[in-house]
């Protein structure tokens, strides 16, 4: 305990014992003179970060003999002994580009450190190279072995992402800056982002809606655009991915180049995959009994394309970049279950061949246009990022009547006899911030808005055509008190408003009126409009007294309602319900207090994250008791309603070295959620992950000259069962599950291959996740997978004379 | 080293209370179906007749471990053998074929508040113009929770 008193003491007396300590300014930059900004410079034991003018200034430090040492992304690490001997010291640093350009920064290199550190919020960072390493059906199923964060998915190729229990519209997914739109609110619905395509990927548990605005209340996934270093000439690399299970293959191939002032960069990415496997040949959907054809899911293929380009300028004073993306995918459902309905299918047609896509099937397209501006002052720099973007949804599905649809389907509709949904959506976004430096405050001031634009057909309804306006402005500061104290500050005002359009039924339904049978067109949706206005604000501190990193969060954060929880009216087969939205929702409301604590060793770390969260109305599916036969065609109505919801959890997160080349990892997440009033009162919230750990042990050997960063990874995840459930869940057993990855860089003729093996579920153990949309219909999760992927990098010779 | 310990120790406090932080106030929650249970008396059955131009009576019970909810009841026809039956057994399908008429009944029910077990009885009168063949009768039962238990039968109508 006295050794901490006396870390804790010296931070603030070390400054009146030693009288003849002096201040150092480090002033960090390109070779061209160009300032680098978040550097790391580091005196002995003292460090801090270069502001945006470049300079990083370090106090007390004592005169003598010091090894000064920069480190800044991108860049090589500068050492060098200076003696420092004057009042006040100033030193200039030059830094070199990093010697291997193309290599990925290594995960928690020293940069990322500082960034959590600087941070009040628990953020988890990682980058392609573990995107490579854990590779999975879509990215989010990647980053599922974070802790913390979990998925929920449908099939192999689609899922959204969990953070802490929370998901849909409640994780905010940021593409370059700007808020990805698709249709969030559909389980069955994936996030239309190539995961080849993604820089580093930041992930924030916890709520931002201090910076992100409504949706980010459980937290926010930053995918961060691939940065292009200048003066590269032309360069690439080729992925190629194989995957077993559902006999998948892929390609990605990257191309890009730069000059001194100009950089582009562009990818292309092809995945065609087909049914996948389960291990078991017979599942039961709602007790009806449904065979496997060679234990693979009818219908499950899918083809999936990615296309970007962007291109910029980076200026003295002025920084832009262009992206453009689109990417679509055409996927089949599970045909025996769509809908989590049991049909009986053509089952020659289906296992006919595993790579087809029959009914029922959806395809999605996502375009994107972003353009990215920083304009740098003297004192700080303006962003201005603004966002257009298409989201086209279509479900296929043979006409099939319910309730009082007619048995046949008319000939004179105009919508095709397939067509069951279509979701068509125009998202044009703006977002402006402003940052500059005061003494020792980094302020930090903004706008976001965007303007969408939904459209529906299909003889499917459940949600109406609306708009919707969105508007926040916020103020954030950072205050460096100490050297190892940041103290933060934020406040943020939304406004929201919402037009819907009225939807009528194209067919009659049957009532009986006054005694006598009409039939009438019934009106689901009525022509309304809603406003909304909150108010959040969050308080932060980070205390980093050497190998002890403190950091707390306090803050309010809100949702505004979404179109499905104001307006639905319609059966959702996916779980025989009937969904009834309510018009008088208010937006939710959060309160979340956030701790971590992170212990690093020479040998070991362990970092804790625990969290607690308030919810004064969650905003809550509640299956009710009833059913109704006229809007619901006599299914159980679903009702929005809001309850009084706790939430309490934590990560754990420790690390041990046991050799030089062999160290082990444990990751452990627990949530719990209540809610605390309500017709649920005493239940769950639904999806709530299963408490689980991961233990990771990893032998990173040195074989030889021409093989390099070789790993040989297991990862052994223990699952608690679920048995904490609200209606219609079904508790799912714990599971333990064995998944091995493989992978190294082999220098073979100048060129670096980089290579990755993985065994998912080794054993192939049949198992259930929780989360998974298919878990209502007892589908277990996919059978043993072995992925393999190359990475070769290229690079055009004539550039390369300054190494 | 000792502080270390320490560290580990108040880590491991701290999961022991969250872990003891569960509910606590005595009532559990119901995680239960609620059942439809099987009689001989029940009406229909799998591959049970109903006749046109006459009135069914439906029969069925009901349980759950706290308190039933409602239910609802569907007709509907399975002209082209979609096929929704629960049952282990099927009936003697009749060929596929396109409805002209087909029946539709769509209907909920309430269940009288505070019942574990339930009688249900219903009248569905089935007209004389309405398509003969394959149809599936649909129940729909939930508890008071919203806990939901659909049973699918085989019928034909002659």
């Amino acid at each position: 305990m006295k050794r901490w008193c006396a870390l804790f003491f010296s931070c603030f007396l070390t400054g009146l014992v030693w009288g003849q300590n002096v201040e150092v300014s480090v002033y960090v930059s390109t070779t061209d003179e160009e300032a680098i900004t978040g550097a790391k410079v580091s005196l002995n034991h003292a460090y801090a970060l270069t502001e945006l003018s470049g300079t990083a200034i370090l106090k007390n430090i004592s005169i003598g003999n010091h090894l000064l040492v920069v480190e800044a992304k991108g860049y090589a690490v500068y050492e060098k002994r200076i003696q420092i001997d004057g009042r006040k010291r100033h030193f200039h640093v030059k830094l070199k580009p990093e010697v291997n350009q193309l290599k990925t920064v290594e995960i928690n290199s020293s940069a990322q450190h500082i960034r959590k550190n600087t941070d009040a919020r628990n953020i988890e960072i990682v980058d392609q190279q573990f995107v490579q390493r854990n590779l999975d059906g879509s990215l989010m199923k990647t980053l599922d072995r974070l802790p913390g964060i979990s998925s929920i998915g449908i099939g192999s190729g689609q899922s959204k992402p969990i953070i802490r229990g929370l998901g849909f519209n409640r994780v905010v997914v940021i593409d370059k800056g700007i808020k990805h739109e698709g249709q969030q609110w559909g389980a069955d619905h994936g996030l239309e982002i190539d995961q080849f395509a993604t820089g580093e990927i930041e992930i924030i548990k916890g709520p931002s809606s201090f910076v992100y605005g409504s949706d980010a209340i459980g937290g926010a996934i930053n995918l961060k655009p691939v940065n292009v270093p200048l003066k590269q000439g032309l360069g690439g690399s080729v992925n190629l991915i194989g995957k077993t299970n559902n006999k998948h293959y892929g390609s990605s191939v990257n191309l890009f180049g730069s000059n001194e002032k100009w950089f582009f960069d562009s990818r292309a990415t092809y995945q065609n995959y087909a049914d996948y496997r389960v291990p078991t040949d017979k599942v039961y959907v709602y007790d009806y009994a449904v065979n496997l054809y060679n234990q693979q899911l009818r219908n499950t293929a899918g083809r999936e394309t990615g296309l970007h380009f962007s291109t910029g300028y980076v200026g003295k004073a002025l920084k832009t970049s262009f992206y453009a993306s689109n990417s679509h995918a055409k996927t089949g459902f599970f045909a025996n279950a769509h809908g989590l309905e049991p049909r009986n299918v053509d089952e020659a047609l289906h296992d006919a061949s595993d790579r087809d896509i029959q009914l029922p099937y959806q395809t999605v397209n996502h375009f994107k246009l972003i353009n990215r501006t920083e304009f740098s002052h003297p004192n700080g720099k303006t962003e201005v990022e603004l966002g257009f973007q298409h989201n086209y949804r279509q479900e296929f599905n043979r006409y099939t009547a319910h309730g009082y649809m007619p048995p046949n389907y008319p000939n004179d509709m105009t919508i095709p006899i397939n067509l069951e949904r279509v979701y068509d959506k125009y998202i044009y976004s703006g977002n402006v911030k402003h940052s500059f430096n005061i003494h020792k405050h980094q302020v930090q001031m903004g706008f976001n808005g965007d303007f969408q634009n939904n459209n529906i057909s299909g003889w499917s309804f459940l949600i109406p055509a609306f708009q919707q306006l969105n508007a926040g402005v916020f103020v954030y500061d950072k205050y460096q008190v100490e050297p190892d104290l940041l103290l933060h500050a934020a406040m943020r005002y939304d406004h929201g408003f919402y037009q819907f359009e009225q939807y009528d039924d194209w067919f009659r339904s049957e009532d009986v009126v006054n005694g006598s049978m009409v039939q009438q067109y019934l009106t689901r949706a009525r022509d309304f409009s809603r406003n909304f206005n909150s108010f959040v604000w969050s308080l932060g501190a980070n205390y980093n007294p050497g190998k002890l990193n403190i950091k707390a969060n306090i803050g309010k954060s809100f949702r505004m309602p979404i179109a499905k929880e104001l307006a639905a009216n319609g059966v959702n087969y996916h779980y025989f319900s009937y969904e009834r939205g309510n018009e008088n929702l208010d937006p939710e409301v959060a309160y979340q207090i956030d701790l971590g604590l992170t212990w690093t060793a020479k040998r070991w770390s362990v970092a804790v994250n625990p969290f607690y969260n308030y919810f004064t109305n969650y905003i809550y599916l509640n299956p009710t008791a009833y059913h109704d036969r006229f809007y619901g065609a006599g299914n159980q109505v679903f009702e929005y309603q809001q309850s009084r919801v706790m939430r309490y959890g934590a990560e754990l997160k420790a690390t041990y070295q046991w050799l030089p080349t062999l160290s082990s990892e444990f990751l452990g997440e627990y949530v719990y959620s209540e809610q605390l009033s309500g017709e649920k009162k005493g239940f769950t919230l639904p999806f709530s992950p299963a408490p689980s750990g991961l233990l990771n042990l990893t032998w990173s050997p040195k074989i030889s000259n021409s093989i390099s960063d070789t790993y040989f990874s297991v990862d052994y995840r223990l699952t608690a069962a679920q048995n904490n459930i609200v209606p219609p869940e079904k508790k799912t057993p714990g599971y333990q599950v064995i998944n091995l990855q493989i992978g190294g860089s082999l220098q073979m003729n100048k060129h670096n291959i980089d290579l990755s093996l993985q065994v998912q579920n080794l054993m192939d153990t049949k198992y259930f996740n929780h989360t998974s949309f298919y878990r209502l219909i007892e589908l277990p999760e996919a059978s043993r997978n072995v992925v393999l992927s190359l990475k070769i990098p290229f690079k055009s010779i004539k550039k390369q004379n300054n190494q | 080293m000792r502080k270390h310990f320490r560290l580990l120790g108040l880590l491991a406090l701290f999961f022991t209370a969250m872990a003891g932080c569960k509910k606590d106030d005595g009532e559990e929650i119901d995680t239960e179906y609620p059942e439809i249970v099987a009689t001989a008396n029940s009406f229909p059955q799998q591959c049970s007749l109903m006749m046109r131009g006459q009135t069914a009576l439906i029969k069925l019970t009901f349980s759950d471990n706290r308190e039933l909810g409602a239910y609802s009841l569907d007709i509907h026809n399975n002209f082209d053998h979609h096929n929704h039956s629960t049952e282990v057994n099927e009936c003697n399908l009749e060929a596929k074929k396109t409805p002209v008429k087909p029946l539709l009944f769509v209907q909920n029910y309430d269940i009288p508040t505070g019942l574990k077990r339930y009688e249900a009885t219903a009248q569905i009168a089935i007209p004389a113009d309405v398509d003969h063949g394959d149809y599936h009768f649909l129940v729909r039962l939930t508890d008071k929770e919203g806990w939901q238990t659909i049973k699918g039968l085989s019928i034909k109508i002659q």
